[in-house]
This record gives structure tokens, C-alpha cells and sequence, in this order.
């Protein structure tokens, strides 16, 4: 028997082993043929012989087993093996699209004043001179027209150069309180490397009763929003000059850059302006109708805001759909 | 609005303020520093005079100078014209080191030593002022020979430009500044001394000129005559109408201008001999009201429009002669109201008078006097005639209660105080707790509560209220704009997550180039009547010419598969803004990778419906003639979405392709309001199994799927649940004909469905289609 106990230590495939199970317990197995012994040996040596086969009976069983598994075991990991692959070969690359870092910026504020309980509003892009500018405290001798150069109309109608107008119908639609941002682009007529005739603002405005709004309600919530876009900066308000809010000022923030240092970016000063706020000149009021109520305005430009944030040096690459841009926000 | 250290103070003492503290101070009082210029004047260039100065024996163009630099005397090569004995000049010293680089050594020119340079302004780094050498005078201040140009304050100087705001005229002015400044500084304004103690033994100007006006207009003037005789500009005077970047045909010209610059007072010189008639030995001026606003008129021909630009033939044309020195005035609002009315054409003093300039016209008067007396042998006529309009105060009342709710902090009493009289506001008429305010009448600007409030605000610094939240009155505030922003957003993510990218493109486009492929643009005469350039001349009626401009570009950046989108406004002939959403697929559906062999294949109409699809969410097709002929003509359709129209799918013609040089595109463009964006509701679904059975007919290749949509449709079999083309198939043997393969899928409600249900319903189709289209099974 001893070399079947051999013959199955050194099976290499369950193939073979097969082989040996079916010749060692078949019906024409060698077991069968050693128990067939059984019927010429007589009492006592019958019964030594049959514990003697049937030992070798489990042992084998045994073996078999045991062997079977080792092989099975092997041929799984050969099977494996073979499936090897080069991970390094599939770099994961990201496959999706990705918004455009101007929209995406845009989303990020109105977030933030969605949460500090405003209304988004919105309105069209044509417009007319007295929702534009007249409403606005700027007639139409004013000197500072200049600083925002129009797309007119032969019909006299013209393109929003802010999104001011919105705030205007908003406020000659509904009653005081108002609390609103309005989101949207507009457009003004300059075409450099630092202009392009069409951008994105969003402009803010709170209306309440008289004495109840003040510039320090205006202060909390800028410096809470700047740091809410930029992270930690520092904030600065510089007094300024806007038609349609007094007092006025402009913000700025330490800049992204070079942290206050001066660098190219910030023209040395250490300081990027970035907004522009004060508390509603009572023309405007007048403009709509209002009595007896206080309020702040403010607006900015939401390419400057994305290319302070991610540091985006090409103004006008934001308008030319071009994918090596655009790539870098999937 | 450029202004210096050394100019500023002229007007208010600087000393003890680093130019950093100044550019501080007014960045927070609201004149916005837009740029500093220190100019360095390197070590070792010196104060010098030039003893002598000959010929060079060897050169025509050269002289030889000896040159006194206090210590010793040195001898220098100069090239420049206007080098000669006892003339003050600026040495750079051997071992001086120029802005340049240049290092000054001992050399031999042609032979003879020199030993040092005699310099021009802009070879020590300052503005080309003056051609040749700096010519030094008096104006310069006092210095001794030898000294370091570096420690004088004309030359150890900052220039600062600040970028005015559009209120503040009154600080079109070096004065004008200094007057801001004073009020932040606490510290006095330098008035000068405007009398001329002269005056009584001048010949009165009476004798020469009279002035008549035909009726009261609001302006203010002020003449002065001069016999103008050797006007020679001082060196200082040069540099700093360099560093403004301004430059006239004459002296005189040039002397008005730095007056003006530094008084804030509008003056012009006018040729004497223009306002005299031939027979008459006496000038007159006559002021009237033209189309153009305020008239100078003198003998019959105009002289200038006030305030606005000065004829070229009544200018004073040389430096010398009898000149007419002219300062006005005239009320900001005034002046750009006639501007706008009569559409005048802007001129050099516009700038100035629209924004408001000083009234106070002594102030430029005698100032630009007194420079031209201390640099000229001019003998100037006694007196003055002028016309004064009739000037009501401002008066402005405001409660501190008001000051305090406005900024938001209670500001001290004797602080307003203290704060308005430094900015020249009277304040005496003030009560108990009202301040009762007299403006200045240089502040223009000044009309009302806020803008007094500003002015306080300005000067006790934005950055010292402290912040406050706002209280206010809970109210929900999502309304329609809002939920528009929402699904603006949802789909954009989207379309990102789907592949495309997202693009922003200007509302404007090229009429020329949309007509041509049949889009109607802006209705003629609604059209835009500046353009900015002529390829972006009207409104654009679709985003898909943007998206195909930039998917071209990328195409020749390199980019094999361009996947864009867009959501944005749309314009139609009569203007009306839509909002609309673009997609745009074009060239290998996929990245080259290993799982294409590197050979993606290009994008198909049905990869593009999906993709489409998955972005918008479910729709049909309807085939479709669009009305532009960008389009594929047999691969173009109308996007259905629950049977109404939202747009429109095609392929882009094969000529278009080329013209973009862009390989297989789609496009698709959707009216955004019409892609569905509600709230979803369960259905009831079946818990027995679902069958799958396929057909294959065989139909005539006209024949479309939606035909047998149709006939299968109006079945209504509430147990076939889904069906959808598998396979089409043609050879040879089906001639015109083509095999069409649709699964479908069955479910029943209540059980699960038998094999003989499923056959009923299987024949039931066939027999449908053979009835109504007489097609069947292969």
C-alpha cells in the first residue's frame, strides 16, 4: 500500500489525483482487490486483515483530502497569478466635467447670504436709464456716468451695468423690509486685459425702518463674508465715493498672495479691493418711493472674487471655454 | 490726480510724517493712493557750478568745463548744448553709481580728462523735463556747491497718484489735498499772503480793457493784465509738470497749467491784442450765453467756451506782449447740464470744471502772479475786473441722535465738532444737539444729512466702528428666483458629473455670422448702438455658436474629445431674454486609454442621446428640420419631454465640421425652463418576475420605430412594461428592406406571468403590426 500513500504526496494536479482515488477505492481498486483477500482468510486473520484495510482506507481518505485541498489551493493561486495585472498602468484620471470657476463662486456667495436669511433676485440684462442710472441718484449730466461706460441701444434701451436695477424693481414691487442679493451679469464697455464687456456681480441690499440700519451692521457682515470666501484675512474699509450710497467706502482685504507683504499682484500695497458697500443715499429712496426707512448696500465683481481664490491670472481665459482651464476645477 | 511730498508742502507742513503715514492717512479719509514713485538720486551726485567752460580742441560738439563742486574744482567733459559759465549744475562725482548702472570714472575724452558727468534729469532717474543738462535756479531751494542732491527735498522727493472719486473736485488741487490733509492731520493749511503791496503803483487795468455782459450768467470771473516780458521757467516748475505727464506749447501756457494744478483755480492766458478792434486803443470782453454755454467773445470772434476750451486764435502764441490772465468759475452741475444738453465736445478744463474747481479765484490768480513775477521782468496792470455771480449758502441740519444711528456708534459731540471745522464747516449756529452746518463752497459735493455723516465717517476712520450684527425679522425668503438658482445649480452639476464642462461666453456674437447660418438676431432698429468690436455686435439668439467657437479652439489646443455646456440668456429679434441650456460633444466619445487601444471611436448620435439624457433626464425624439443650417440634415431632431417640445439635437453639418475643422459633433439646446425640475412621487411596482422577449420584424428601410411605437402604443397592454430597440440588421437578401429587433419587457401586477400570457401578448403585437403597417417576423 505504501506507494499510493506515495502516489498521492506527489500528485501535482487534482486531475491526477482523481486518477489515484479511482484506482485506489474504485471497484476495480486496489482496496477492492485486498478486501476480495478477505474471503479466502480465515476467522481471526480475517478480522486483523479487515482492520488492517480499514485503517489504510481512512488514512488514504485522509490524505486524499488533505492533498486535494493543498492542490486545489495551488491551482486557485496559479489561476490568480495568471490574472496578475500592472495597477501602475491604470492611473485614476478624472473622467467628468467640472463647473466653470466664475458660476462656481457665484454658487459660494449666494450660499453664504441664502444662510444669512437674503432673497435671491434676479432680473434681465436690458434694461432702461431710469431703473440703471436715474433711479440711482445718477442723472444724466453726472460726472460719474464716466466711470461706467454703457452698451446703449438705437432704441435708448441699454445693457445693466450693474445689477442694481434689480434692487430698484424690487424695491418698487414690494414694502420695506427688503433683504436681497442680485446675482447675474452685466456689462460695461471695455475690452482690455483687464476688462471684458461682459462680468459677474452680485449686489446686496437691506431696507428697515428709520435709525435701524447703520454702517456697523454693514462692517459685521462683510468682514463675516470676506472671511467666509477668502479664510483668514485681514479686512479693511476705506471711505469712497458711490452715487447711489452715502457714506461709502471700499474694502479691502490682506492680500491672498502675499499675505500683506506687497507683491506684484497687490501692486506692493498688500491690500486687494474687493468690494464695494455704504449706506443707501436717500435719493435712491426718494427714486422708489420710500419713507422713513435706513439701509446698506454693497456689490462685487464675482470674476475678481474667483480669481483671487484660485489664482487664475487671465481674465479673459474665463470667457473662451478653454478646457485647460476649465479642467482644473472637474 | 498726481500729487508730491515737496509740492504738498507748499501748502501744509509734512515734517515728522513718513510718505507711508501719508499714503496711510489718505487711504483712510477716502483718497484712494493708487501708486508711490521715491525717487533714489544715487550717492555721490552733487550740487556744482561751472567756472568756465570752452570748446574742446578736438571735438565740435564737446566743451571743457571747470567745474567748482565745492571741495575742489574738477574738470569735466560735457556734451550738452545748454552747458556755460556760471551756470548751477547737477555732477555725478567719480564713484557714483547712475540709475543706469554706469559707474563714473576718470576717462579721457578725445584726449582731455574728465573727471565726472554733468547731468540731465533723466540720467539721475528723474522725469525728461528739460533738454540737456538741468539748468538749477533759486527754485530749487537753498543749497550749498558740494552738497548731495539726495538730501534736498526738491530731489529727495515721493510722488504720489491718488485715483479721485468722481464728488471730490475740490481735491483736484495740490491746495485741494492739503486742505483734506489738514482736516486728518489736525494741522493748519499754509495760506499765502494775497496782497499785493504793490498794487497802488501799478497802472490800473480799467485803462486797457472793459468788460460787458448782456445778462447775469452763474459764473465767476476775474481778469489781470500783464506786460509779459522774459518769462523764464524754473527748474522746479518743469520737473513738476513733467511728473504730471503735462506739457504745453508755451510758458505762459505751461505756468497756467501749474497754477491750475496747484490752486485747483481755472486760469487761462488769452492774447491781449485778440479782444482790441483796430481803431480802438481799448480791449473789451464780452461774455454771453452761445449754444456751446458761457461765451468769451472779443472783437466780434469767440475766444473760448468758459470752463470748457479756449479758441486756438486768441492764445497767447509768444512769451511776450500784453496777456490777459482770465480765472473762473462755474457751478459743477451747471456746466455738465449744458454739456450734456448741447452735446458739446469735451475740452482739457472739463475734466475739472464738471467735477467742480475752486471759486476761490485769488487763490490761482495770485498764485500763478507771483511765479510769474519772481521769473520774469513782466510789469503786471493794478487791479482786477471781474463779475461775480450771487452765491446762497449751503446750510445742512442733522441731529447727532442721526450721526450715531447712521454709523452705528455714538460718536462724542466735540468730536463732530472738532472734525467739521477742520474741514472748513461752519458750525456756529449749532443747538443743543443739532448741528446746524454752514458748507464751504468748494464742497460740491455737500447737500445733505449722509453726506455731512460721510464726512465724519471719512475722518474718524471706517476701521474704528466696531462691527455689529444687524437684527432683524425672521420671513422665509425662497421664492422664484431662488428655485430658479436651485435648478440652474442641480443641472449644472449634472452636466459636470455627465463630462461636459462648463463654459461662459459673452451675450454678445457676430450678426454677420449668424445670419449667415440663418439665426434671426436683434431686430434692426433695436439693435446696439455701440458695439464694442464688430465681432461682437448684437445679442445672441443661441448659446451654440459660442460653444462651437470654443470647441474649435480646443480642438487646436490639442483636445481630441471636447465635451462643453452652458447655461445662459438668449435674446430674440424683439429682445426678449430666455434662458436656455447648450451641450456640445464633438471628435472621440472617450479618452485614449488601454481600454480602447488608444483608438477611441468618435462620438454617435445615440452616445449623445444618452449622455443628454442622463443629464436632463428622460425625453424622446421627433424628426425635425431646424430653422439654422448648422445642422446634419438627416441627423437632426426635437427633444420632446412629456410631449411638449424642449429643444432641439443634431448632428453638425459635415461643411460646418470642416469649417471648424472639428471632427463628428453634436449639439443639443434646450429651452431651460422646459426641462422638468419637481419633485418626484413613487409609483406602485411589481413584486412578481419580469419576462424579456425579442421580435425581430422585418420593415421597409422608410419605416420608422416611431410608426410602431405607435401601433404597439395603442395596444394598451398594461403587462408590457417597457420596450426598446436591440438590433437593426440589412444584407443583401432583405433588399429595401431592413430587420428590426425590439425587446420587450412583461410584468404582471398580480402574478407571475405564465408562458401562454406572454404568447397572447407577443401575437397580439405581430398581428397589430401586420394589420396596420402589414409587417412581420423574419
Amino acid at each position: 500500500m505504501k506507494e499510493w500513500y506515495d502516489a498521492i504526496k506527489e500528485a501535482q494536479s487534482v486531475e491526477k489525483l482523481e486518477e489515484i482515488r479511482i484506482s485506489v477505492f474504485g471497484k476495480k481498486g486496489v482496496l477492492a482487490a485486498e478486501f476480495a483477500k478477505m474471503k479466502s482468510a480465515v476467522n481471526e486473520e480475517k478480522a486483523q486483515l479487515a482492520k488492517e484495510l480499514n485503517t489504510h482506507k481512512a488514512a488514504l481518505t485522509d490524505e486524499l483530502t488533505q492533498r486535494k485541498v493543498v492542490l486545489q489551493t495551488l491551482e486557485l493561486e496559479a489561476n490568480m497569478k495568471a490574472e496578475a495585472i500592472d495597477v501602475s498602468l491604470y492611473r485614476a484620471k478624472c473622467q467628468s466635467g467640472g463647473l466653470h470657476p466664475v458660476m462656481e463662486t457665484m454658487d459660494r456667495i449666494i450660499e453664504y447670504f441664502v444662510a444669512m436669511n437674503f432673497a435671491v433676485k434676479t432680473g434681465n440684462m436690458l434694461e432702461d436709464d431710469f431703473n440703471n442710472f436715474e433711479a440711482l441718484n445718477l442723472p444724466k449730466y453726472h460726472p460719474a456716468r464716466d466711470m461706467q461706460d454703457t452698451f446703449y441701444f438705437k432704441d435708448e434701451m441699454l445693457l445693466r451695468t450693474h445689477t442694481s436695477p434689480v434692487q430698484i424693481r424690487t424695491m418698487m414691487a414690494n414694502k420695506p423690509p427688503i433683504r436681497m442679493i442680485a446675482p447675474g451679469a452685466v456689462f460695461r464697455r471695455d475690452y482690455d486685459l483687464t476688462h471684458t464687456p461682459m462680468f459677474h456681480q452680485v449686489e446686496g441690499l437691506l431696507v428697515d425702518e428709520e435709525g435701524k440700519v447703520s454702517f456697523a451692521n454693514l462692517k459685521f457682515i462683510l468682514e463675516d463674508f470676506l472671511k467666509y470666501m477668502f479664510g483668514d484675512v485681514e479686512v479693511r474699509f476705506r471711505p469712497s465715493f458711490f452715487p447711489f450710497t452715502e457714506p461709502s467706502a471700499e474694502v479691502d482685504i490682506s492680500c491672498v498672495f502675499c499675505k500683506g507683504d506687497g507683491c506684484r499682484v497687490c501692486s506692493k500695497t498688500g491690500w486687494l479691493e474687493v468690494l464695494g458697500c455704504g449706506i443707501v443715499d436717500p435719493n435712491v429712496f426718494d427714486a422708489v418711493g420710500y419713507k422713513n426707512v435706513s439701509g446698506y448696500a454693497f456689490g462685487l465683481g464675482v470674476e475678481r472674487f474667483a480669481m483671487l481664490i484660485h489664482h487664475i491670472g487671465d481674465l479673459r481665459s474665463l470667457f473662451e471655454g478653454d478646457i485647460k482651464l476649465l479642467e482644473q476645477f472637474q | 490726480m498726481i500729487v508730491t511730498r515737496s509740492w504738498l508742502s507748499e501748502w501744509i507742513d509734512l515734517s515728522g510724517i513718513t510718505t507711508d503715514d501719508l499714503v496711510k492717512t489718505l487711504n483712510s479719509i477716502g483718497l484712494e493712493v493708487d501708486r508711490v514713485h521715491k525717487y533714489e538720486i544715487p550717492a555721490k551726485i552733487i550740487f556744482g557750478r561751472v567756472l568756465d567752460c570752452e570748446k574742446h580742441p578736438d571735438a565740435d560738439k564737446l566743451n571743457v568745463c571747470k567745474v567748482d563742486i565745492g571741495t575742489s574744482v574738477r574738470q569735466i567733459v560735457c556734451g550738452a548744448s545748454n552747458v556755460r559759465t556760471g551756470l548751477d549744475v547737477v555732477v555725478a562725482t567719480i564713484g557714483a553709481v547712475m540709475p543706469s548702472g554706469l559707474v563714473i570714472k576718470p576717462v579721457k575724452l578725445r584726449g582731455v580728462e574728465s573727471e565726472g558727468m554733468i547731468c540731465s534729469a533723466s540720467e539721475i532717474g528723474l522725469e525728461d523735463c528739460q533738454s540737456g543738462i538741468i539748468e538749477l535756479d533759486k527754485s530749487v531751494g537753498s543749497y550749498e556747491l558740494g552738497q548731495e542732491l539726495c538730501t534736498n527735498p526738491t530731489f529727495n522727493d515721493d510722488l504720489i497718484e491718488i485715483e479721485l472719486t468722481a464728488n471730490r473736485g475740490d481735491c483736484l488741487s495740490i491746495r485741494g489735498i492739503a486742505r483734506d490733509l489738514s482736516a486728518a492731520l489736525g494741522r493748519d493749511l499754509k495760506e499765502r499772503n494775497t496782497e499785493d503791496s504793490n498794487d497802488d503803483r501799478r497802472i490800473g487795468i480799467g485803462r486797457i480793457l472793459s468788460l460787458t455782459h448782456e445778462k447775469d450768467l452763474h459764473v465767476n470771473l476775474r481778469y489781470k493784465a500783464v506786460d509779459l516780458e522774459n518769462l523764464s521757467l524754473p527748474f522746479v516748475v518743469k520737473l513738476r509738470l513733467a511728473q504730471i505727464e503735462e506739457k504745453r506749447e508755451t510758458d505762459i501756457e505751461s505756468l497756467m497749467l501749474y497754477a491750475t494744478h496747484s490752486s485747483g483755480v481755472i486760469l487761462r492766458a488769452y492774447d491781449y491784442s485778440f479782444f482790441c478792434d483796430k481803431e480802438e486803443t481799448m480791449a473789451k470782453v464780452e461774455l454771453s450765453e452761445d449754444e456751446n454755454g458761457y461765451a468769451i467773445i472779443g472783437s466780434k470772434e469767440k475766444a473760448s467756451t468758459i470752463g470748457i476750451i479756449q479758441e486756438d486764435d486768441s492764445k497767447v502764441k509768444y512769451d511776450k506782449g500784453t496777456v490777459l490772465i482770465e480765472a473762473s468759475y462755474i457751478p459743477p452741475d451747471i456746466i455738465s447740464k449744458q454739456m450734456f444738453v448741447n452735446k458739446i465736445p469735451s475740452g482739457p478744463m472739463y475734466y475739472r470744471t464738471s467735477r467742480g474747481s475752486e471759486p476761490e479765484l485769488n487763490q490761482g490768480l495770485d498764485f500763478c502772479l507771483n511765479v510769474l513775477e519772481e521769473n520774469s521782468e513782466s510789469s503786471i496792470y493794478g487791479g482786477t475786473i471781474e463779475i461775480s455771480d450771487s452765491y446762497d449758502e449751503k446750510v445742512v441740519s442733522v441731529t447727532k441722535k442721526e450721526i450715531d444711528a447712521i454709523i452705528g456708534a455714538t460718536i462724542e459731540k466735540a468730536k463732530i465738532t472738532k472734525i467739521l471745522k477742520n474741514l472748513g464747516f461752519n458750525t456756529s449756529k449749532s443747538q443743543a444737539d443739532t448741528f446746524v452746518i454752514t458748507v464751504p463752497r468748494f464742497r460740491h459735493d455737500i447737500v445733505n444729512k449722509q453726506d455731512i455723516i460721510e464726512e465724519i465717517v471719512r475722518m474718524i476712520g471706517i476701521d474704528n466702528i466696531p462691527s455689529k450684527p444687524f437684527v432683524f425679522t425672521e420671513a422665509n425668503r425662497f421664492e422664484d428666483d431662488y428655485f430658479l438658482f436651485k435648478k440652474k445649480r442641480f443641472f449644472r452639476h449634472k452636466a459636470a458629473s455627465c463630462g461636459f464642462f462648463e463654459s461662459v461666453h459673452f451675450v454678445f456674437d457676430e450678426k454677420k455670422v449668424l445670419n449667415g447660418f440663418g439665426f434671426e438676431t436683434t431686430q434692426e432698429d433695436l439693435e446696439l448702438l455701440n458695439p464694442i468690436v464688430n465681432t461682437l455686435d448684437t445679442l445672441r439668439p443661441t448659446l451654440i455658436t459660442g460653444l462651437l467657437k470654443a470647441a474649435s479652439q480646443n480642438k487646436k489646443n490639442g483636445y481630441a474629445s471636447v465635451r462643453l455646456f452652458e447655461v445662459g440668456s438668449v435674446f430674440s429679434p424683439l429682445r426678449e431674454e430666455s434662458l436656455k441650456m447648450g451641450l456640445l460633444f464633438s471628435g472621440d466619445k472617450e479618452q485614449e486609454s488601454l481600454l480602447n487601444g488608444g483608438k477611441p471611436s468618435l462620438i454617435d448620435f445615440g452616445t449623445f442621446v444618452q449622455k443628454v439624457a442622463d443629464v436632463i433626464g428622460d425625453f424622446e425624439l421627433q424628426e425635425y428640420e431646424t430653422k439654422h443650417s448648422l445642422s446634419h440634415p438627416y441627423q437632426s431632431a426635437q427633444i420632446l419631454i412629456a410631449g411638449e417640445v424642449a429643444g432641439e439635437l443634431f448632428r453638425l453639418h459635415p461643411n460646418v465640421e470642416e469649417s471648424y475643422d472639428l471632427e463628428a459633433t453634436y449639439i443639443c439646446e434646450l429651452d431651460f425652463t422646459k426641462i422638468p425640475f419637481t419633485l418626484k412621487k413613487a409609483k406602485s411596482y411589481s413584486k412578481y418576475q419580469a419576462s424579456f422577449r425579442d421580435l425581430s420584424v422585418i420593415i421597409p428601410r422608410e419605416m420608422r420605430f416611431s410608426q410602431l411605437q405607435a401601433v404597439i402604443d395603442a395596444l394598451e397592454n398594461e403587462e408590457l412594461i417597457r420596450y426598446y430597440p436591440v438590433d437593426r440588421y440589412t444584407d443583401a437578401s432583405l433588399g429595401e428592406n431592413i430587420s428590426l429587433s425590439i425587446r420587450f419587457v412583461l410584468q404582471s401586477q398580480e402574478k407571475t406571468l405564465q408562458e401562454e400570457d406572454i404568447t397572447s401578448t407577443m401575437d397580439a403585437i405581430l398581428e397589430a403590426f401586420k394589420t396596420n403597417l402589414g409587417v412581420g417576423l423574419r
